[in-house]
């Protein structure tokens, strides 16, 4: 009996998931339709999601796309602000607008039985908003205060820092909107914003859940069809050039308990050809609790809570990062194991069986993060606007299996380059610096208001 | 609304080991994941003072190896299996969980039963753990802005020790521990007469029922953990106090109060009458507070649901030229607003509406229904709650909500704790 207890039991028969393909379809204004009819539980989940994002700001106007779509659910012809949040929470659902470096999403969910209230609401905020001053105005203020909130915390200054580095003259080194640019806001801009901004024929409509398809796709056109194509030119954004060497940027954060540290190279966008290497790399490397940098600064080291990697793959560029936050008194012995391991999975081939747990890992996840719609939801969208192939979740885990030792050393070697890393730490500097400056030819420091300082 | 919508009871089947494990088996074959919880009947209320931050320090220790599992093997056994796992402590116990494909259910009771049997207790892991404790400490509350108004607010509302200290507790407490005090807390807490096991999920049951027997089955109970006493005075222990943090960028207050214990008629009503203040751009303080009086930049309020005394609070960042008081006065009106007319008949059909919305995304996930019925087991003794919880939240009457909140809100029994922003180095008083 007891010897039955001393080794890890073998697994039961596998049980297949095959995640059937979503209906597609396109207006003919060139609004693209996906739908993902899903009746295990009685929800709905919709995402009309615009190709364009913050990266896309008109010139000299940073932070417009995110304030036009905050203001969308702020008051329309026929509601106010306050009306169109009873309506949607009085059904339970949620309706909520969002911008990223790369797209604009109007997300909204409800229980199925509402499913037909929800795509009239949606339409309501999209086509007939109406910029109230006054909310314009809260707006403007709310985020002001905010930003100073943002910049509290030691995870926002890092990524600021990190951003600036890494990106240069393109979009994606800004990563909120500045006072000045908020206070430069004005209800015009964003009315005339608003009638250019979201285009059909830049623009798909995600529908998973449970749902009958040929009446939903009856009320789509009944509310969609009738909306005008426009001409899209995708802007032309300044080249992202590589990095030429290794700089140390230090965020002054007087009182710190810790240090924030990021690690940065430039990567890829997400729809690298080299996205399947690179996950499995980062999966031995960092990105979980049985990864090398976590089991090294945090188990072995116990130099602080959590130590990861992670790529940032957006739509044009992307990047990889190693982060953990550390006792400052450990800071420059953290930095030390972090080029430690970065060396070592490009100097050393992977070994097998770690390739095969990591490799197993990700497959054997994937049916995890589809279990809930929201879940399911978020892989269909970033397969439609990454434009993946069409049959990418599908040939996901095939995708993985076929990663080799030598791929993943080929990406590490390519993407992973310790004489160019951008290093922000964000804490104490009179006692980082110290600690720390060895570790590059270049120091600078900023203070928590993003000035440069001298210390 | 609730007519139109009933929801299908969950499959639940429970029974008890010999040795005193409570086992759950809630079968879903929706998608083939299956989800495994262990709830260990141990949390803050249970330690003494001089002991704090113990269970907490604990639930690392049972990632430390155990007699078959290798340090970290615990970790790296899930993730090749494709799982996902984690362990948290709060006040009310300490909690273990893994999402598996659900083929690998074997696995994950076997984890989950060894380091039951035969956890390893090294110093060099005591020592190790300890460090990754207070960088833990550090990250979730010394350095973040606001980061310790909770643990401060809970011991001005409780007079009670068991109630009133944090669950990251004292760090010179973690340096007093030894390694016979962390094997000591496991005999005593981590038996299985005081645990709960869940499974949930895709699974065939009379596999796992004979699963569950080889692994479980042979680890010996103990004697009962001792007593505990939780009982508090109706008065609060603190009303007011200021707190200079240094990392604070604008002021803030946070106002608590203590309530009676989780899935009383009392506590549900105050559950449902916190989501009509706070909760949702159309409550009542959002659209009085953030648009109405545009005073306020962050609003925000929640309930801490113990199986003792409980409690609720509503906290707010206001703009910076604003008076503090004034502020506070409107959270106050609106709540002997709801002590006088209680809610109305639309905030009442948009609270079931949420309640039927929030039901049906928990169900969704197989480790949430684990949670969940976990907690009904160990708190109540009846995972079938699972299916009955929902009526009850339905059932709790406009006139409940009211007396509740005239009862438990709309009186000074509160406490207050203002927050001074106190950069550039200085310092609290201890």
């Amino acid at each position: 009996m007891a010897t039955a207890h001393t080794t890890a039991p073998e697994p039961l028969a596998p049980v297949p998931f095959n995640l059937p393909t979503p209906f597609r379809s396109e207006l003919a204004n060139g609004l693209k339709v996906v739908v993902f009819e899903d009746a295990r539980v009685p929800l709905v989940n919709y995402r009309l999601a615009f190709l364009r994002g913050d990266a896309n700001d008109p010139k000299r106007a940073t932070g417009l796309t995110s304030a036009l779509a905050s203001m969308l659910t702020e008051g329309t012809e026929k509601y106010s602000s306050r009306e169109l949040a009873e309506k949607i929470e009085r059904l339970g659902g949620s309706l909520m607008t969002n911008s990223s470096n790369d797209f604009t999403i109007l997300s909204a969910s409800a229980l199925s039985i509402y499913s037909e209230e929800i795509p009239t609401l949606m339409a309501e905020v999209l086509f007939r908003s109406i910029f109230p001053e006054t909310e314009l105005d809260l707006y403007k203020r709310n985020a002001l205060e905010n930003l100073k909130f943002q910049r509290s915390q030691p995870s926002f200054l890092a990524h600021e820092q990190t951003a600036r580095l890494l990106y240069g003259d393109h979009p994606y080194a800004t990563v909120s909107p500045k006072a000045a640019d908020y206070e430069k806001l004005d209800r015009e801009s964003l009315v005339k914003f608003h009638e250019t901004a979201f285009q059909p024929n830049n623009a798909v409509l995600i529908v998973v859940g449970d749902v009958e398809r040929a009446k939903l796709m009856e009320q789509v056109a009944e509310l969609f069809a009738d909306w005008p194509r426009h001409e899209y030119t995708p802007p032309m954004f300044s080249k992202i050039n590589g990095r030429e060497r290794r700089t140390l940027t230090i965020v002054d954060r007087p009182a710190s308990a810790q240090a924030n540290i990021v690690l940065a190279n430039t990567a890829i966008p997400r729809n690298h050809p080299d996205h399947f290497a690179a996950t499995v790399m980062n999966q031995v490397l960092g990105a979980g609790a049985s990864s090398r940098v976590f089991m090294n600064l945090r188990e072995e080291k116990g130099y602080t809570y959590g130590a990861y990697t992670r790529l940032d793959s957006k739509k044009l560029a992307g990047d990889f990062e190693a982060t953990a936050e550390v006792r400052t008194a450990v800071t420059a012995p953290a930095l030390k194991e972090f080029f430690y391991e970065l060396n070592r999975i490009r100097d050393e081939k992977v070994p097998e069986e770690e390739l095969r747990d990591a490799k197993s890992f990700l497959t054997g996840v994937f049916p995890i993060r589809a279990e809930t719609q929201e879940g399911l939801t978020s892989l269909v969208v970033s397969q439609v606007l990454y434009g993946l192939p069409e049959d990418y979740l599908q040939t996901y885990r095939e995708n993985i299996d076929a990663i080799s030792a030598d791929d993943v050393q080929r990406v590490a070697n390519k993407y992973i380059q310790p004489d160019k890393l951008a290093m922000v730490i964000v804490g104490d500097a009179k006692e980082i610096l110290p600690q720390t400056k060895e570790f590059a030819e270049k120091v600078e420091i900023f203070d928590t208001d993003g000035n440069s300082k001298e210390i | 609304m609730s007519d139109r919508f009933k929801l299908p009871p969950l499959e639940i089947e429970s029974y008890t080991l010999a040795n005193g494990l409570r086992v759950v088996l809630n079968r879903d074959d929706a998608v083939p994941v299956v989800a495994l919880a262990v709830y260990y009947d141990v949390g803050s209320r249970n330690e003494r003072d001089g002991r704090t931050g113990f269970a907490h320090l604990f639930e690392h220790m049972m990632f430390q190896g155990s007699a078959n599992v290798p340090k970290a093997g615990h970790f790296q056994h899930i993730m090749k299996a494709g799982g996902t796992m984690n362990g948290t402590t709060s006040s009310e116990r300490t909690n273990y969980f893994e999402t598996m494909p659900a083929n690998q259910l074997p696995l994950a009771l076997w984890l989950e039963s060894d380091r039951m049997r035969s956890l390893a207790v090294t110093q060099e892991n005591l020592d190790n753990q300890r460090e990754a404790v207070k960088e833990e400490k550090r990250l979730r509350y010394d350095n973040q802005p606001y980061g310790q108004i909770f643990d401060l607010i809970a011991a001005m509302i409780y007079k009670n020790f068991a109630n009133a200290h944090s669950t990251i507790g004292s760090m010179e407490h973690l340096d007093d521990a030894s390694v016979e005090d962390v094997q000591e807390f496991f005999r005593i807490y981590y038996a299985p007469n005081n645990a709960v096991l869940v499974v949930s999920g895709s699974f065939e049951p009379e596999t796992a029922r004979e699963q569950i027997e080889t692994y479980f089955g042979d680890i010996p109970s103990q004697p009962k953990p001792p007593a505990i006493d939780v009982s508090e005075p109706v008065e609060v222990a603190d009303n007011y106090r200021e707190w200079h943090d240094p990392l604070a960028p604008l002021p803030a207050f946070l106002l608590g109060w203590k309530i009676p214990p989780r899935r009383t008629h009392e506590y549900n009503a105050l559950y449902l009458a916190g989501k009509l203040l706070y909760d949702g751009d159309s409550s009542r303080l959002y659209q009085r507070l953030v648009k109405g009086e545009e005073s306020v930049v962050q609003l925000f309020g929640f309930t801490d649901e113990r199986r003792g005394p409980s409690s609720i609070f509503v906290g707010a960042i206001p703009k910076p030229e604003q008076d503090l008081s004034r502020i506070r006065e409107f959270i106050m009106h609106e709540v002997a607003d709801i002590a006088a007319n209680g809610p109305t008949a639309e905030e009442i059909e948009k609270l079931h509406n949420q309640l039927i919305n929030d039901t049906v995304r928990m169900r969704q996930s197989s480790m949430n229904r684990a949670q969940a019925v976990a907690e009904h087991t160990l708190y109540d003794g009846d995972p079938t709650l699972i299916n009955t919880e929902l009526d009850e939240l339905l059932a709790i009457t406009p006139e409940q909500i009211r007396t509740a909140v005239e009862k438990y809100l709309n009186t000074e029994n509160r406490s207050l704790l203002d927050v001074v922003p106190a950069g550039n180095g200085m310092k609290n008083e201890k």
